[in-house]
């Protein structure tokens, strides 16, 4: 059925919704526009929203060669590294945690194990926790075994945020697999393992492929981790921080590092939204 | 192909008894209902043979082997769910396959054994397709093609029509019978639904709350039920049920004086321990007649309503205070409302005892095969 509605009153929607795109939108074109400028026009007041756009401050990111001799003062940057930091520990939280929260969440959704809703409770409230409560001792402790600074304690520590978001989403995915199927497919002849391989698992990718995306952006964010427990294997949040210096103030590459930082989710969810396919499960059962 | 033997197989979850001491012995090749209202235990029962419930207590043999700890992938046995469970990213191609490549059969052989199952159940246009592009009839017949392809050795039904509309069902319930005969196997088939039971089954297991009520035949079921339960259960429309008072018991039978006044003979196994109790009289609707010979029970019949299937006609009134349901032949003078006699012989008459136990009847119609 379509609803009609009188032209005013479709204008006022249009126009509220374009507000509300706009206070949404604006801090995003502030920072890109900001990423294009030159110092001397960032500092501007009334500021400039017509100017001639560089790609310099991009150049100085990345160019570890020159030194970051820009146009205004030197600065040495070296983008790349937490770029690949983050990559990686991101990455690796990533497959760590469906490793482990995929078949944490498969016997949490299907099997009559003791206290399981206390369980599943007790890994959701690592995500009540905050982060800094934590970060504090994790940081000697992190010394005196080895960790500290190493990809490996990183992707470990990650597990915090990540893990419990994946256990608790492919429970919920699993939950909405009839069960019946696994059971067809078990009276079928497929043992356990490869009902799972077989069943399971492709009727899960869409939803993991998209509770991998969430819980990618959540490690790509996160800062105050790898303020804290890495200095070589700091996270691009950390890098963007040190931008920041308390003599010169580099807003404008400052920008253009946050517009690489918000790039390459933006790719990933691209990419990824082709998988998720919508309603995989319909017409299994009834 | 295979015989499925349950000796006192019960289920309990926790402390509550689902089920309780089951015995029964299924031969190679029967077809087997088990029927009963819902909560009965039925379907446990089926998933029990099944593999998919732990067995609490007894023992399941399936071809004279105890099958308790076995798997449900290594029983060997097909099933088809309520629900159909059609693997959802899987054509229908696929679905069929996937039995034969869990039991490694080579690729030659799996389209073999594919092509014959679909042209069998008539989808070998449909093989391409995905689950949620079929109709409902159609994916009923994929799930039933699947449990067959592996040949197994019991086929195992859980209500398996119970989601398709009218006129489906029926043509479903044709072509299960059907399938039955071309294959010959072991075919257990749960329902709550009596009509199925009866069209469908060499053999009718009922159940309720958890135990077995009744195992025979449904001509067995029909004529000669063990209780009051089954006698309501099996038959549409349900048996009348007429309180009465055991008068006397002799060589020919009891006599009861019904709570409407008449007396009856009714020829039944005798039992003088009952004389002065109070018994219910049981008689199916189709078995009364508007024509009254001198033996016959006479009731007079409050009309309520009158309801016409074409063929047939049933009327609906009280006989003082009991609901009565009975066939008229001929409808034209039953129109509307008003008072009504109806006749029925004594020898088609059933008694139950207060506990709902049947007295054994001594002129139940021979068996119809």
């Amino acid at each position: 059925m379509r609803l009609k509605r009188p032209t005013s009153t479709n204008l006022i929607l249009n126009l509220l919704v374009g507000i509300c795109a706009l206070i949404l939108a604006f801090p995003l074109v502030w920072i890109v526009m900001t990423s294009l400028k030159q110092q001397a026009e960032v500092m501007t007041w009334p500021p400039t929203f017509l100017f001639v756009p560089t790609l310099d401050n991009f150049r100085v990111l990345f160019d570890v060669a020159q030194a970051g001799a820009t146009s205004y003062g030197t600065i040495k940057v070296d983008f790349l590294t937490p770029i690949t930091n983050s990559v990686v520990i991101a990455l690796g939280s990533v497959i760590i945690s469906l490793l482990i929260g995929v078949p944490a969440g498969y016997v949490l959704a299907r099997r009559d194990i003791p206290l399981k809703e206390d369980i599943a409770f007790f890994i959701l409230g690592f995500r009540f926790a905050p982060v800094l409560l934590v970060v504090i001792p994790l940081f000697s402790v992190f010394q005196a075994i080895g960790l500290y600074d190493t990809y490996i304690g990183m992707i470990w520590v990650y597990q915090v945020v990540t893990l419990p978001m994946i256990v608790w989403l492919s429970r919920s995915y699993i939950e909405e697999i009839p069960k019946d199927i696994e059971e067809a497919a078990a009276m079928d002849g497929a043992k356990p393992v490869r009902v799972v391989l077989h069943i399971v698992l492709p009727l899960l990718k869409p939803g993991l492929i998209g509770a991998s995306l969430l819980i990618f952006l959540l490690a790509w964010h996160n800062f105050a981790l790898g303020l804290i427990l890495s200095s070589t294997k700091a996270p691009v949040t950390v890098a963007l921080l040190k931008l920041l210096n308390p003599g010169v103030q580099f807003y404008p590459v400052m920008a253009a590092g946050l517009v690489v930082t918000m790039v390459i989710p933006v790719i990933l969810i691209v990419i990824g939204q082709r998988h998720l396919e919508r309603g995989l499960t319909f017409g299994a059962v009834k | 192909m295979a015989d499925v033997r349950l000796e006192g197989l019960s289920k309990a979850y926790g402390t509550i008894q689902v089920l309780r001491n089951i015995d029964l012995v299924i031969d190679h090749g029967e077809f087997v209902v088990f029927v009963g209202p819902s909560g009965s235990g039925k379907s446990t029962l089926l998933r029990m043979i099944g593999g998919l419930e732990r067995i609490s207590g007894g023992r399941l043999l399936i071809d004279n082997e105890v099958v308790n700890d076995v798997d449900a992938a290594d029983r060997n046995l097909g099933m088809v769910f309520q629900s159909y469970a059609l693997y959802p990213h899987m054509t229908v191609r696929e679905n069929l396959a996937f039995p034969l490549r869990m039991a490694k059969l080579s690729k030659a052989e799996i389209d073999t054994r594919v092509a014959q199952t679909a042209s069998l159940l008539q989808m070998d246009h449909l093989l391409d397709r995905k689950p949620r592009h079929l109709s409902g009839g159609q994916r009923q017949r994929v799930a039933i093609g699947r449990a067959i392809v592996r040949e197994p050795k019991v086929f195992l039904f859980d209500e398996p029509l119970s989601n398709l509309d009218t006129e489906l069902r029926v043509q479903m319930r044709v072509q299960i019978s059907k399938l039955h005969k071309q294959l010959g196997n072991t075919m257990i088939y749960v329902t709550h639904d009596q009509i199925e039971a009866m069209t469908m089954a060499d053999k009718i297991v009922v159940l309720k709350d958890g135990v077995i009520e009744q195992v025979g035949s449904p001509h067995d079921l029909y004529h000669n039920p063990a209780s009051r339960f089954v006698a309501g259960f099996i038959g549409s429309p349900k048996m009348n049920f007429l309180g009465g008072k055991v008068e006397a018991a002799h060589e020919s039978g009891m006599d009861v004086r019904l709570d409407a006044g008449a007396v009856v003979c009714v020829p039944v196994e005798p039992d003088k321990s009952l004389v002065g109790k109070p018994i219910t009289l049981g008689i199916r609707p189709d078995d009364f007649s508007p024509s009254s010979a001198e033996k016959d029970i006479a009731i007079d019949l409050d009309l309520d309503f009158v309801e016409h299937f074409g063929s047939v006609t049933y009327v609906y009134g009280n006989a003082g205070k009991e609901a009565v349901v009975a066939k008229a032949s001929k409808p034209d003078p039953l129109k509307g409302s008003g008072k009504v006699r109806l006749a029925a012989s004594p020898a088609d008459c059933h008694l139950f005892m207060t506990d709902g136990k049947a007295l054994r009847r001594l002129h139940a119609p021979a068996n119809w095969n």
